[in-house]
């Protein structure tokens, strides 16, 4: 469960999100094969190899040295801190577990595939978890050690896991609010009693979930939680030394790495220098390289600047390279660099979700998917039409475990069919011009203001009323604002009936995408959805076989989306990136929705 | 002084400069007197031509745009631009310029990623562009008569009281209130879309106004000061005409130059103003308005440069033209200086 750019990391970049959300619905009919680069569903990490053993295969040709520089145009302003137990960014843990922080396991890339696939990181293997996924027990690898020669012991997991209760979030005493919060506070024994080493109501006290013998840790659940290999992924579930070093907000500055690469030096929203670790053991590795000697991140920049460098192909561009593109720039760069334009996967869908207590009939709901123009919204909006943003149908994005496309409305895929809008409508029995439509956009943006005018638009031809708010702050504040507040975000929120998301998953399992929006009362369930079969089915396939989870999921899916239709689907989200002419052994990381730093080296 | 100037300023005094008139010396007002020489100006004259252009333009806007076909209207992004990303041209107008040659349906072009018409924005723009100048000189310029004509006149504690204010607003950073102030203002309507147009318009009139009238209140205030111990103020005052009657009959009729001089300096400064706080996002942002046009159409400086260009080249000449005027206006008041 991660928002685009999660909210408690990068509110700018929700806004980006929510810009996604609500300007542009997704889907203009698929296998359009002409309308600009094909898609390409990517296997993002469903596949497992628990024997995998480190070092990790050398990339051909790739050579030691040189400096990487990585530009990430605003809004993308970086993880705010450094602290393993707070990442919860694409952003961060991209760079983080990338390079600097390891954990339990973690994700390598099939050089030819492009496939993500779950192997053993700290841990021997993808851990042993008893018969109902109630506890798990992962064995530490010996010889791992801190970037200051330290060795990392099985008690400091237990206090890194420890630490991911906290729910802090940069509060009182600091504060390592992360991922935590949704999975160790949720599927973790005691989870919602143990507010982690911080809090002053659980200070002091040890955590019974997780118990140490030798290199062996045991992790006991609250419920079944057949995901926590993939979670074992997180930084969070890493190593964090213990005592006082360790304290928040300290800590979040200078890590101690496990990883090839350590901090040098770090200024939030600025830029992260990282240089090379000599305790890293790549020997115990199966998933990272250390080409490079030095990275250098450089969060916030401006995005036309940014666009200009990477396309006048100088010397400093060579070794560089940026996580997007500007749409104004895109067949500049189409041009210039060529298949040094990499548009990749991000396992991130966006939604209009519709107010499920206003909205009451199917029949406008799937009217209402009809009447959104797809394409002129992402055009309008910035994005590149079929590139950043794809058609989509089912809430799981591609390369999710299991997923499978299918037509939500009686079948059929959406598309924008102001036609078939309209006879929706006539068999709802609701006269033209009568039907209004509210929903909010960012103020003060013109690109999101020019999306929300091609989306009036569209609504209007079909027959609705369109009634645009601007609300000038992040759109999730209104989304998720409590129906009975007194602020500004909760008013727009009880005057509009149609509300968004943008959702990316954690890991390539549907745990982390249809609970989190589709739950009974879940924070961005932002339809208010709520049917107690739909829960308990949800409950019900985490006890399942693991193997036959994700097909459950997959039919799951199918079955909100065709009897109830609670959230619309405005596009899969991808990401286009330019890397210099220098740069070698570069791909998206499908899993992670960012480039894959561990492979990357620099050019002779 | 040469003789030859001298000669000059003696004609017009006389009205006599082209030394053809044989008629008898004829009383003219300061006014007309500046008028002449305004007319005798060529840059003002032409200055005067263009700013007659754009006032026309604001006033006719919609009238012009009915008459050559444009609209302010939004149409469907991909019927108008290339949504294909596999052309070369992604994203660029499907006809007309930059890449296909002159449209007569839009014969400024139409704007990326909205596919809106540029000349209806360009002609509402200038419209919007001049209407919130001109309230916003106008009420700063009242704002300073009054404040300095009673400043000036009353003296003592409510002449240190409104000083004070002035000092006050003039230590303000314009940039940063406007910043804070513009939310606050808009966030009552943020329910009512129309409204919120409204809200947009008159609080930047609102934030221009409160932050220009200071300096003309000083410099009315030093007037009046010297003006008010003048013999024929005392002897209004003594035939017993209560103050306000001196001011306005006395006192403002004297002051008619530097209020003129400074209404025509405050324009153009306000349409900078309104462009600049536009372009940052806080002027008006759901309504035609050229800095908004800018700041779209920076991103587009290379690939369509002509779509940036109509409103920069709008707002240049026009500033360029209402200071030049500005100017011409200032010398020709002034008895004391001559071009």
């Amino acid at each position: 469960m991660r928002l685009r750019k999660p909210l408690a990391v990068a509110a700018a970049g929700a806004l980006a999100l929510s810009l996604a959300a609500c300007g542009s619905n997704g889907g203009s009919g698929d296998g359009n094969g002409d309308d600009g680069a094909k898609y390409q569903e990517g296997l993002s990490g469903a596949d497992k190899d628990p024997t995998a053993k480190g070092p990790a295969q050398p990339i051909p040709n790739a050579v030691k040295g040189g400096t990487v520089t990585v530009l990430l145009p605003s809004p993308d302003t970086g993880p705010a801190t450094l602290d393993p137990t707070a990442g919860w960014s694409v952003t961060g843990n991209s760079i983080q577990q990338d390079l600097v922080n390891r954990s339990l396991t973690t994700f390598k890339q099939d050089p030819e595939t492009g496939n993500m696939i779950l192997v053993p990181d700290l841990a021997t293997d993808l851990g042993t978890p008893n018969k109902d996924f109630t506890e798990w027990k992962f064995t530490l690898k010996d010889g791992i050690k801190y970037d200051n020669g330290k060795p990392v012991t099985a008690e400091d997991i237990k206090f890194g896991i420890m630490r991911s209760f906290d729910g802090n979030n940069g509060t009182e005493g600091g504060g390592v609010a992360g991922a935590g919060t949704e999975y160790s506070a949720k599927y973790f024994l005691d989870g919602d009693k143990y507010n982690g080493p911080y809090d002053k109501s659980t200070k002091g006290q040890d955590y019974e979930g997780v118990t140490v013998e030798g290199n062996d840790i045991t992790i006991k659940m609250s419920q079944p939680f057949p995901d926590m290999d993939y979670w074992g992924s997180f930084m969070a579930m890493g190593p964090i030394p213990q005592g006082n070093v360790s304290n928040p907000p300290g800590y979040g500055n200078k890590p101690w790495a496990t990883g090839p690469y350590k901090v040098e030096s770090f200024q939030p929203e600025k830029e992260l220098t990282l240089v090379r670790n000599d305790q890293w053991d790549p020997a115990t590795d199966p998933a990272r390289h250390n080409y490079p000697d030095k990275w250098v991140f450089k969060f916030d920049q401006d995005a036309q600047t940014t666009d200009a460098l990477m396309l006048s192909n100088n010397e400093a561009s060579k070794t560089t390279l940026t996580t997007s593109v500007l749409a104004e720039n895109y067949s500049d760069a189409k041009s210039k660099v060529g298949d040094r334009l990499v548009q990749g996967s991000t396992m991130c869908t966006a939604f209009t979700t519709f107010d499920m207590d206003k909205i009451t009939d199917l029949k406008v709901r799937q009217a209402i998917a009809y009447a959104y123009p797809y394409e002129d919204a992402w055009a309008a909006a910035g994005e590149v039409v079929g590139v950043t943003r794809t058609m989509g149908d089912a809430i799981l994005p591609p390369g999710t475990a299991g997923r499978e496309s299918y037509g939500p409305i009686n079948g059929e895929k959406p598309s924008h069919d102001p036609e078939k809008a309209k006879e929706l409508l006539k068999e709802a029995g609701i006269e033209p011009g009568t039907y209004k439509l509210t929903w909010v956009y960012t103020a003060n943006d013109p690109q999101a203001a020019a999306g929300k005018n091609q989306v009036a638009r569209a609504y209007k031809e079909a027959g609705f009323v369109p009634n645009p708010l601007p609300y000038d702050g992040s759109l999730y504040d209104v989304w998720t604002a409590p129906k009975d507040g007194k602020d500004t975000a909760a008013r727009l929120n009880r005057a509009t009936n149609l509300d968004g998301v943008a959702w990316c998953s954690d890991w390539p399992s549907a745990l982390t995408f249809i609970p989190a929006l589709l739950r009974s009362g879940a924070t961005y369930n932002t339809s208010g959805f709520s049917e107690k079969s739909i829960d308990d089915k949800m409950s019900e396939i985490t006890t399942m076989p693991l193997e036959e989870q994700p097909k459950a999921w997959a039919e799951l899916d199918k079955e909100i989306e065709t009897k109830y239709y609670p959230m619309m689907n405005t596009g899969y989200i991808n990401n286009l990136m330019i890397y210099g002419e220098k740069i070698g052994g570069f791909m998206n990381d499908p899993a992670m929705g960012a480039p894959n730093y561990r492979d990357i080296y620099v050019m002779k | 002084m040469s003789a030859q100037q001298l000669q000059q300023l003696e004609d017009e005094i006389t009205g006599d400069d082209d030394h053809s008139s044989d008629s008898a010396v004829a009383g003219r007002s300061p006014l007309r007197i500046a008028w002449d020489r305004l007319r005798k100006d060529k840059v003002a004259m032409v200055s005067l031509v263009v700013v007659v252009f754009f006032v026309f333009v604001g006033v006719f806007a919609p009238v012009i745009a009915s008459v050559v076909g444009v609209n302010l209207d939004t149409p469907s992004t991909c019927k108008v631009l290339e949504c294909n990303a596999t052309s070369s041209n992604y994203g660029l107008p499907l006809a007309g310029p930059p890449v296909h040659g002159f449209d007569p349906d839009h014969p400024f072009g139409i704007a990326p990623k909205t596919g809106e018409d540029n000349l209806a924005h360009w002609l509402y723009g200038a419209r919007n562009s001049l209407m919130i100048a001109f309230l916003a000189a106008t009420f700063s310029t009242l704002m300073g008569i009054a404040l300095g004509l009673i400043a000036g006149y009353a003296g003592g504690l409510v002449d240190r009281a409104i000083n004070f204010v002035t000092d006050l607003f003039l230590s303000l950073p314009f940039l940063l209130a406007a910043l804070c102030l513009s939310p606050i203002l808009t966030d009552h309507f943020l329910t009512d879309p129309q409204g919120l147009a409204k809200a947009q318009f008159w609080g930047l009139v609102i934030i221009l106004s409160v932050f220009g009238w200071m300096y003309l209140a000083r410099l009315i205030r030093g007037e009046v000061l010297s003006l008010r111990e003048r013999e024929y103020v005392e002897a209004a005052r003594q035939i017993g005409q209560p103050p306000w009657k001196i001011l306005v009959r006395e006192l403002l009729p004297n002051l008619v130059a530097p209020i003129v001089v400074a209404f025509s300096l405050g324009l153009p400064a306000y349409v900078t103003a309104e462009a600049g706080l536009s372009y940052l996002g806080i002027g008006l942002t759901g309504q035609p308005s050229w800095g908004q046009t800018i700041n779209n159409a920076t991103n587009y400086y290379k690939q369509y440069p002509l779509y940036l260009w109509e409103p920069v080249l709008g707002i240049a000449i026009l500033v360029i033209a209402l200071n030049l005027l500005g100017d011409a206006i200032r010398d020709a008041l002034d008895p004391k200086t001559r071009r």
